[in-house]
């Protein structure tokens, strides 16, 4: 015996419709933005467990935002960077190590 | 949700000024408010936040990394500003004929060596904080 599933679009449009009737009426009333503030909880629950995570794309974001002139090449970025990591010794590893695993998958 | 979101909201807008500032809470999410704020740029924040992640008198290995990619942003944002002053330098000789050029970009030149300096700052109190974690690194007691 198979069961009949009913989806009925109208019905789930006039849900979603209703959700956000229901959270612009509650942003409106206490003033706090409900999904953006959830997403805060959540956000932030995730960063906590996945500390290490957050940390490396972190390091992968200070690469990425590296000031580079239109007329320098990888050597002035890779100098550049030598440069500005002096007495942070387990960063620049971190550094060597990302830009080690960027060249080799260059290669590959 | 809507009860949990409030109860953050609340926990956020009462309680945590009080827990954060004295570092009650767990150094993770000291970290964690950190890299965001370095995310942002908001390096005032991330100071801020490494400080309190940092007032157990033995300092994690997250910490001291968090702690140097705070630096090296501020090193980075100071380059960025010295160049800005360079090229202001530049212009003042090239434009600055009027009174009004001149202290125009006299005023920016301000503005720039302001935000240098206070980065400068951020940097020196940060590799302070970094060396003393070192130090009690090779100093176990």
């Amino acid at each position: 015996m198979t069961q009949e599933r009913n989806l009925s679009i109208p019905g789930g449009l006039t849900g979603a419709l209703l959700g956000l009737a229901a959270e612009l009426a509650l942003e409106e009333i206490t003033g706090m933005e409900v999904v953006s503030g959830l997403l805060a909880v959540i956000g932030a629950g995730f960063g906590l467990i996945r500390i290490d995570r957050r940390i490396y794309e972190a390091t992968v974001n200070l690469v990425k935002r590296v000031p580079v002139e239109p007329t320098s090449d990888y050597r002035d970025v890779i100098q550049q960077i030598d440069e500005m990591s002096i007495e942070l010794p387990e960063l620049r590893e971190n550094f060597v190590k990302l830009i080690r695993a960027g060249m080799e998958a260059q290669r590959a | 949700m809507v009860g949990l979101n409030s109860l953050f909201k609340l926990f956020r807008k009462t309680f945590a000024p009080k827990f954060e500032g004295r570092g009650f809470l767990p150094r993770r999410y000291y970290l964690y408010r950190a890299l965001e704020a370095l995310d942002e740029d908001d390096i005032d924040e991330a100071v801020r936040m490494i400080t309190l992640a940092g007032l157990d008198k033995k300092k994690s290995a997250r910490w001291r990394l968090v702690c140097q990619q705070v630096i090296f942003r501020c090193r980075i944002l100071v380059s960025v500003h010295e160049k800005q002053m360079d090229q202001i330098n530049t212009e003042l000789e090239i434009f600055g004929k009027t009174e009004d050029l001149r202290n125009l970009y006299l005023r920016l030149q301000e503005v720039e060596r302001k935000a240098r300096d206070i980065l400068k700052n951020y940097e020196l109190q940060l590799l302070e904080q970094l060396s003393e974690s070192t130090a009690s690194v090779a100093q176990p007691s």
